[in-house]
């Protein structure tokens, strides 16, 4: 961990289940003996709309949600949302991982807005972060042969980055918790799948 | 002055003045027009720039003169009953018709006489029904033809029913529709530098124009229905001053004058009681109860006037020499009270353009 | 898995929760009976959960037919011995208040708990409300937890402290405590009386007499509220500059010191119980305080109440002046009072009160921005608008009620009312509804509209309300409408569950929150129970639906319509349908006069473009396989696998 705080943002359209994302790294770190303080938005927001979790890992009790430009890692399940949350939270000093595969918003699908264009987007944050790895987690996921498996993709790169000191084996523990027999193993298949990805 | 788009046109200039005739072309040409109990929506806006609808919208401006072009070829002969080749008497000879049908049953035959022998592959009709406003359908059989015979007097969205059909993948239709039907659907057919989808008019082989001095609004319905007592109406006429109602007990007789609040305020505008577009118009006689007036206008609507009479299902006659001036006269006063009207500057006429050769008063009176 | 983290019974381990998992954890350690709710974010899932624990946990959970009866049902139960929870959203308190402010007059006597979920910046709600001004009228205390850890505490504080004083005891949470997560150290399953008596006592009659007693309540509370270990004061014991904050914004304060450089001259004074407040402990840092800085969600409510504490006590506290909405200090960027806190605005909001290193502070701030902002174009980032789900019914139903209304062409009104079908506010819904307030207000405002044509008012009027607000407020107005025969049409969009808070059951469906099999009461036999006309509809039958809301239209006084089908989220989870595509030789792209209708105007987020063959595809990750798209498409160019569209 490079400080005595690793701020972590989960971003994504609703549905694309980024809150179970930031639940597991929630878990996996306290398992670890962490504190950890988790602020997310649901409700109305999964109707379609813009959905992030904050996660703050460290050794004291903090808030729920992280400083304008102090996010030092960037999960971003949609390359749209992964712009619109790096504008506001990221810095040089922050890391990224995105999914490459766009979600429309609406305003697209009436086609009144354009959708940025996706290289020149990925170009752009790279030049103002630390690291960026554009990941076509979507394809990854159908690829093992689990379509709805991004989240777990995802989750897999993101502890592929070692970011956090945390073992695998600890993950895929929490992951034992919550599904069993076929689920629990493509779900696996998925984490692993993101996890070999990116480390 | 920066140029209104089609659609928004459409609706500000015709439908929010009520000068819509409810003809029926310009619904389920797109997912956004709709009708219901003979009224005409925009349900939204579709933002297109262009926009078939208001291009062959009766109600928007029209020039007579190059509509006559278009479909005769010619300049008009005649101002006041607009060109035609014939007119004549005519009845029914197709047993079923005569009986079903107003007067001589010669809209009926003609329409069964082009779908039975395979020139069209259905008809456009308007089906009456016990009580409330006609239904628009696509009359694929003679039986289906048949029963819808019989004049309606309110507007039926007939043209629906076409665009419908057309959908479906039908080709080659007779149509038989009132003078703003007719001339929607010349428009339509005549326009150029448009898509080729969705052009129903061009599926239309042989149009059938009634004579049509007004309709009434769908609030008459009602009226009926109070004076039949709620029973079902089998048949409605208007011979000379009564609406005739018959039903299952009997005719209720409706003082005409009692319905002349329901008459909607565009046919007052209207400037073509005798489907001057259409192959053949026909009409009453206001004369004989046995006979129908049929103007033969096109050079189609020659032939297959020709045709069915040479097949025994139609019989004509001579138009009787007597009878003609009162025709004129008629169609003259409707015509001269709409350019009198234009000539006060009067709202609602934007949509005529005339020229000295398409009317010139006759100066008839009643 | 954190719903499993509720069944370890391991004391002092600790677990990830979200606040209301360790609110539902706290209700099952000091050994809860009875609880009782009306499903509203951000509070939802405290029943949800308590509902599945019920057989193993021996209590009983149930999603009332609204706020009112449920806080009825927990008073019933603590009479009888029984420790209660009554769960609801700020709105929810609304709706309950007449009976609460009655229930405190005489008091409980099983603790009773009261939590109330408020929602600052209105994440899921219509508006942001701060209940503690309600709870106060009600003479209830109120416990501010500002972490999941504090919220199972507070929560067994709340029992101790209710059966104490006899009083309910408000537990009031913010969206971010709520549904915010972290560590909470478990603790034992305590035994308890699980053995209802009810046993008379004159309190339970309301009377003014017991006013008085409520006051010494009240007072004997302010007493121990010094004592309280939620309280705490972090920072120079001789701090001339203290912040006084509540709820997660304590959190928020104690960053922003730290942030700004001052944790050797600031101290932040945390208030774990806001009503009534615990005064010994705040005289005793106001007395050594100059400034007090108020930083909290949403009211100036803790601001107003120590401001007039320390007016009482001014010449023990003089000089002190106070910093906070009222002052305009604290602020986001919409202003004093207007949405929720962050660690930005407090820091900045804590800069402006400093007198030195304000610059500093707004520049930092500044600067932090700048940089992640640099080289990322802000242009162009479309927004992310709130829409209908792919295959949403109520889409399906505003286009049928949009298009009967033009079609009828009066200038016919639509009011709307609370719940997923508050979208159609938004443009999937074509912006149709023009009112919108409380749960079942658009059939009160209705009955209002529909009795006006004595003054010539011949606008056709429909309230649309969902199935769930049916139950909950919208009986009485169709009573009200029936004996006072005023001239609407209510359209009941029911798609069998209270979708907008996570698909909870109501009174209409056959299951309960416990998952029992139960009997539903059909809202059709109620309707008719009223003997007002009621016609059922299939809204995925968007050419029938339109031609019944028409008809309906042109009828004279109170009808309902009810358009039914299953939420397509629960459908798409339950059925596998048959596939649904476009076939691309059909379509035919932009010379279609309908302007690519299905992508931009019945925008359903299934239905996509594709500008490489300038023709419309459905996106089948999306898409929930509804069908309606295949009966409006004007080509008929969207089909179903395995032959035309099936029948439904």
């Amino acid at each position: 961990m490079p400080g005595k705080v690793l701020n972590i943002i989960v971003t994504g359209v609703g549905g694309q289940g980024n809150v179970l994302a930031s639940q597991i790294i929630a878990t996996a770190a306290v398992e670890s003996g962490y504190q950890v303080s988790v602020g997310e938005t649901f409700g109305a927001s999964q109707r379609g709309g813009s959905v992030m979790s904050h996660v703050r890992v460290s050794q004291e009790k903090l808030g729920p949600l992280i400083p304008r430009g102090e996010a030092d890692f960037i999960l971003g399940f949609e390359p749209l949302e992964t712009l619109r949350t790096f504008r506001e939270y990221g810095s040089q000093k922050t890391q990224v991982i995105m999914n490459v595969r766009p979600n429309y918003p609406l305003g697209v699908l009436l086609n009144e807005d354009k959708y940025p264009d996706i290289p020149e987007l990925t170009e752009n944050i790279r030049a103002n972060s630390e690291r960026v790895w554009a990941l076509a987690a979507t394809d990854l996921a159908v690829s093992v042969g689990v379509p709805v498996g991004t989240n777990m993709v995802m989750t897999g790169a993101f502890v592929g980055t070692h970011i956090l000191p945390i073992g695998l084996e600890t993950y895929e523990a929490v992951l034992e918790g919550l599904f069993t027999g076929e689920i629990l193993r493509l779900n696996l298949a998925a984490f692993q799948a993101g996890f070999k990805a990116v480390s | 002055m920066e140029q209104l788009r089609m659609s928004l046109r459409l609706k500000q200039e015709v439908m929010d003045t009520e000068a819509c005739t409810r003809c029926g072309l310009c619904v389920g040409l797109c997912p956004y027009i709709k009708t219901m109990n003979e009224r005409i929506a925009f349900i939204h806006d579709c933002s297109r720039e262009d926009g078939n609808c208001y291009q062959v919208c009766p109600r928007t401006p029209t020039d007579w003169a190059t509509l006559d072009q278009a479909v005769f070829g010619e300049a008009r002969t005649d101002q006041v009953l607009g060109n035609y080749a014939q007119i004549l008497y005519a009845r029914s000879l197709d047993r079923g018709t005569g009986e079903s049908g107003q007067y001589g049953g010669v809209v009926s035959a003609l329409a069964a006489f082009m779908v039975e022998s395979g020139e069209s592959e259905a008809a456009v009709v308007t089906r009456g029904e016990e009580s409330g406003p006609p239904t628009p359908v696509v009359a694929r059989t003679r039986e289906e033809i048949l029963a819808a015979s019989g004049s309606k007097y309110s507007a039926s969205p007939t043209l629906s029913a076409l665009n419908e059909g057309v959908r479906q993948g039908l080709n080659n239709l007779t149509v038989i529709g009132r003078p703003c039907q007719v001339l929607g659907l010349r428009k339509m057919q005549s326009l150029t530098g448009v898509s080729e989808h969705n052009l129903s008019a061009r599926q239309v082989n042989f149009t059938i124009g009634l004579f049509c001095f007004w309709s009434l609004d769908t609030k008459v319905y009602s009226l009926f229905e109070q004076k039949t007592e709620g029973k079902a109406v089998r048949k409605i006429d208007i011979p000379q001053n009564f609406v005739v109602l018959t039903t299952d007990a009997g005719e209720v007789q409706i003082p005409v004058d009692e319905v002349r609040e329901y008459i909607r305020p565009t046919c007052l505008r209207c400037f073509d009681p005798t489907a001057e577009f259409a192959d053949v118009a026909v009409g009453s006689t206001e004369h004989d109860p046995q006979w129908n007036t049929l103007i033969v206008r096109t050079a189609k609507g020659k032939e297959v006037v020709e045709r069915a009479v040479a097949e025994g299902r139609l019989e004509i006659k001579d138009y009787p020499a007597a009878r003609l001036p009162l025709l004129l006269t008629a169609v003259n006063n409707k015509k001269q009270r709409v350019v009198d009207g234009m000539a006060r500057g009067e709202a609602g006429y934007e949509y005529l353009i005339l020229n000295s050769a398409s009317f010139a008063a006759a100066g008839r009176e009643d | 898995m954190s719903f499993l983290s509720l069944l370890v019974n391991e004391p002092g381990r600790q677990v990830l929760m979200s606040g209301n998992e360790a609110i539902t954890r706290g209700a099952i350690e000091a050994g809860l009976s009875y609880a009782a709710s009306y499903p509203g974010s951000p509070t939802a899932e405290i029943v949800t959960n308590l509902g599945r624990l019920a057989k193993t946990h021996e209590l009983y959970a149930e999603w009332s037919v609204n706020e009112k009866v449920a806080i009825e049902e927990a008073a019933g139960a603590s009479f009888t011995g029984l420790r209660s929870l009554c769960v609801v959203k700020h709105n929810g308190l609304n709706v309950a208040l007449d009976s609460l402010v009655s229930i405190s007059i005489g008091g409980v006597k099983a603790g009773m708990v009261l939590v109330v979920g408020d929602d600052p910046a209105a994440h899921s709600s219509t508006n942001e409300e701060d209940s503690r001004l309600i709870s106060k009228v009600a003479h209830l205390p109120i416990l501010e937890p500002s972490t999941p850890e504090e919220a199972k505490q507070m929560t067994l504080a709340a029992y101790t402290l209710s059966e104490r004083v006899q009083l309910p005891v408000t537990l009031r949470c913010v969206t971010r405590l709520s549904h915010g997560s972290g560590n909470v150290t478990l603790s034992l399953i305590q035994p308890a009386n699980k053995k209802p008596v009810f046993k008379k006592e004159d309190r339970f009659v309301t009377h003014v007499a017991f006013h008085q007693a409520q006051e010494i309540k009240l007072a004997k509370i302010r007493e121990a509220a010094d004592t309280l270990p939620f309280n705490t004061y972090t920072g120079p014991e001789d701090a001339k500059t203290i912040i006084i904050a509540s709820g997660p914004s304590s959190l928020y304060a104690l960053e922003a010191v730290q942030a700004l450089g001052l944790a050797g001259e600031v101290g932040v004074l945390k208030l774990g119980i806001t009503w009534p407040l615990p005064e010994k402990f705040l005289l005793k840092h106001m007395k050594h305080a100059e400034k007090v800085i108020f930083i909290e969600e949403i009211e100036p409510f803790n601001e107003e109440n120590v401001m007039a504490l320390a007016a009482q006590h001014m010449t023990d506290i003089y000089p002190i002046q106070f910093f906070g909405q009222h002052s305009g200090h604290v602020a986001g960027p919409k202003g004093p009072g207007l949405g929720e806190m962050d660690p930005d605005i407090v820091k900045r909001s804590i800069a402006r009160v400093m007198d030195t290193g304000v610059a500093e502070a707004e520049a930092a701030v500044a600067t932090t921005n700048a940089v992640s902002a640099a080289g990322v174009p802000s242009a162009g980032i479309p927004e992310r608008e709130m829409a209908f789900c792919a295959g949403c019914p109520h889409r399906a139903s505003f286009w049928a009620m949009k298009s009967a209304l033009a079609l009828d062409g009066r200038n016919g009104v639509v009011l709307g009312d609370i719940g997923c079908y508050s979208l159609a506010l938004r443009r999937t819904g074509w912006s149709l509804p023009q009112t919108m307030h409380a749960m079942g207000s658009g059939a009160g405002i209705a009955n209002g509209l529909g009795k006006l044509d004595m003054f010539g008012f011949n606008q056709p009027v429909i309230a649309v309300v969902g199935d769930s607000t049916f139950f909950h407020a919208t009986i009485p107005a169709l009573i009200n409408a029936r004996y006072t025969s005023s001239n609407f049409m209510l359209v009941v969009l029911d798609n069998e569950t209270t979708a907008m808070t996570g698909h909870q059951p109501h009174p209409g469906l056959n299951k309960n929150a416990m998952g029992e099999d139960v009997q539903g009461i059909a809202m059709e036999d109620v309707v008719r129970g009223l003997n007002i006309p009621v016609s059922i509809h299939d809204p995925y039958d968007v050419k029938g639906t339109v031609e019944t809301v028409y008809k309906l239209l042109q009828s004279e006084g109170a009808k309902v319509l009810i358009l039914r089908r299953v939420c397509a989220l629960l459908a798409a989870k339950a059925e596998t349908r048959p596939r649904v595509y476009v076939n691309q030789d059909q379509c035919i792209g932009d010379d279609c006069g309908c302007n690519r209708f299905c992508s931009t105007t019945f925008s359903c987020p299934a239905t996509i473009w594709d500008p490489k063959k300038g023709k419309a595809v459905i996106d089948e990750v999306v898409c929930n396989r509804c069908q309606v798209c295949v009966s409006l498409c004007p080509q008929g160019a969207i089909k179903v696998e395995g032959g035309d569209q099936v029948a439904r």
